[in-house]
């Protein structure tokens, strides 16, 4: 069962990305091309490449060497749009909010160029893992974006974390699945272009790599294709609005008054 | 081999802060803190540069590199307790932005904006006090946290008076 070209091996690289195209669909209808762009275009493009290799892969008349050109240019594509969603899901989570915005934009391009560094160095020391120069560069080139990636989502997380940030459930669902599918690719491709492991545990990896991001594409279904309940406070439709369900206590009031009164006169 | 291990353990205590976050947003306004009262007048003390001014003529060096520590992790103490406080504004900041009516929701937005901003500050002075108790002749700046401090209460005000006309704030007839 866990051999290249088994069933399980083809629903993996296949499905997921069958689904992630019927979302986008889906989403594409529901005018969600206004709302994230950049993610729509993330959904349809990786998951065409990814067919695009899975028929490469599977037609003899491809020659091997085709086959790393197409993975090359879809990783390329790929890699690309997936920094677009992050800087996407950056912007729809501090813009609303200007006092931090700023400092947010100005931590994140920072930490990101260190990220760069880091990458770079980590590239630059890796063995490479085959002597074929496409693969062991692609290899390398899967390691160095995801390093970035995932770097970016933490500090994300981390960041709105901090200030106790509220996230809409799009940007949280979508940075939830890429979050879960960089990581654990980063761990596998690092495994991939530093060990040189045996075919067999390759296999295994290839297994374990579409297995993360078939959970990640039913995270994004989960998050983009069912609403969620409706955020505390919102009325519903047609009936009067509720009070919001954390007040200002009348004892902190009291406090906060007695320290505005303070400054007031001094 | 040591390369890709350092990546492996990387990506693994990446995926645990993703998961771990993602749960505590789930679930983080059950458990709110309550706030702090800080008595802004003591602090303002603390950090006064006047004071650090007068204890540095007055006390030998090494007197005063001790003392001045010791009221740095005061003052330190002081913006943990800043810090707590301006994070439970804006998750009360936060449930009050989905309210109908507009005025609240204004308010609500102003008290988010403060309490950001006083949650930015306290930890970039906080920074700073860390790196005075390292080297006590620095002397924190705390005047963009105490600006924001005062700027928070006036938000907390406007936002309780709103959303409970029914309590008096004194703050009204003052002005």
């Amino acid at each position: 069962m866990l051999q290249a070209h088994s069933f399980l091996w083809n629903y993996l690289w296949v499905a997921p990305n069958l689904f992630l195209l019927l979302l986008s669909v889906f989403l594409w209808k529901r005018g969600f091309v206004r709302v994230f762009p950049g993610f729509l275009a993330f959904a349809i493009l990786s998951s065409l490449g990814e067919i695009a290799a899975f028929l490469a892969d599977i037609i003899p008349s491809v020659s091997p060497d085709n086959f790393w050109r197409v993975i090359w240019a879809g990783l390329l594509v790929e890699s690309l749009l997936k920094f677009v969603v992050i800087g996407e899901i950056f912007s729809r989570v501090f813009r609303p909010y200007p006092s931090i915005a700023r400092t947010g934009g100005t931590l994140v391009s920072g930490f990101g160029v260190l990220l760069v560094l880091l990458a770079a160095i980590v590239a630059g020391l890796a063995k490479g893992d085959s002597v074929v120069h496409i693969v062991a560069t692609a290899h390398l080139l899967e390691q160095t974006v995801f390093i970035i990636e995932s770097g970016l989502i933490v500090f994300l997380f981390l960041f709105a974390a901090y200030f106790h940030l509220s996230w809409d459930r799009l940007s949280f669902g979508i940075l939830l699945g890429l979050g879960i599918s960089s990581c654990e690719h980063l761990a596998t491709w690092a495994i991939i272009a530093n060990i040189s492991p045996s075919e067999h545990v390759r296999t295994l990896i290839a297994f374990l790599n579409m297995a993360a991001y078939h959970v990640a594409v039913l995270v994004w279904i989960y998050y983009l294709a069912f609403p969620g309940k409706p955020p505390k406070g919102k009325p519903p439709k047609g009936k009067p609005p509720k009070e919001p369900t954390i007040r200002l206590p009348e004892t902190d009031l009291a406090v906060w008054n007695r320290e505005v009164e303070r400054l007031l006169h001094q | 081999m040591t390369l890709a291990i350092f990546l492996v353990v990387f990506a693994v205590i990446a995926l645990l802060v993703i998961l771990s976050v993602s749960r505590s947003l789930r679930q983080r306004d059950a458990d709110l803190p309550g706030i702090e009262v800080i008595d802004v007048e003591a602090f303002r003390n603390l950090v006064n540069p006047a004071e650090n001014e007068y204890l540095h003529r007055r006390l030998p060096a090494a007197e005063f590199r001790r003392v001045q520590r010791e009221r740095l992790r005061a003052a330190a103490a002081y913006m943990r307790v800043a810090g707590r406080n301006a994070t439970v504004l804006v998750a009360i900041g936060q449930a009050a932005l989905a309210a109908g009516d507009e005025k609240t929701a204004e308010a609500a937005r102003q008290l988010v904006d403060s309490a950001l901003l006083l949650r930015r500050n306290t930890t970039f002075v906080l920074m700073r006090i860390n790196l005075a108790i390292a080297w006590p002749t620095l002397g924190p700046s705390a005047a963009p946290v105490l600006s924001g401090y005062e700027r928070l209460n006036h938000s907390a005000m406007l936002l309780g008076r709103l959303q409970n006309p029914a309590v008096p704030v004194r703050i009204a007839s003052l002005s």
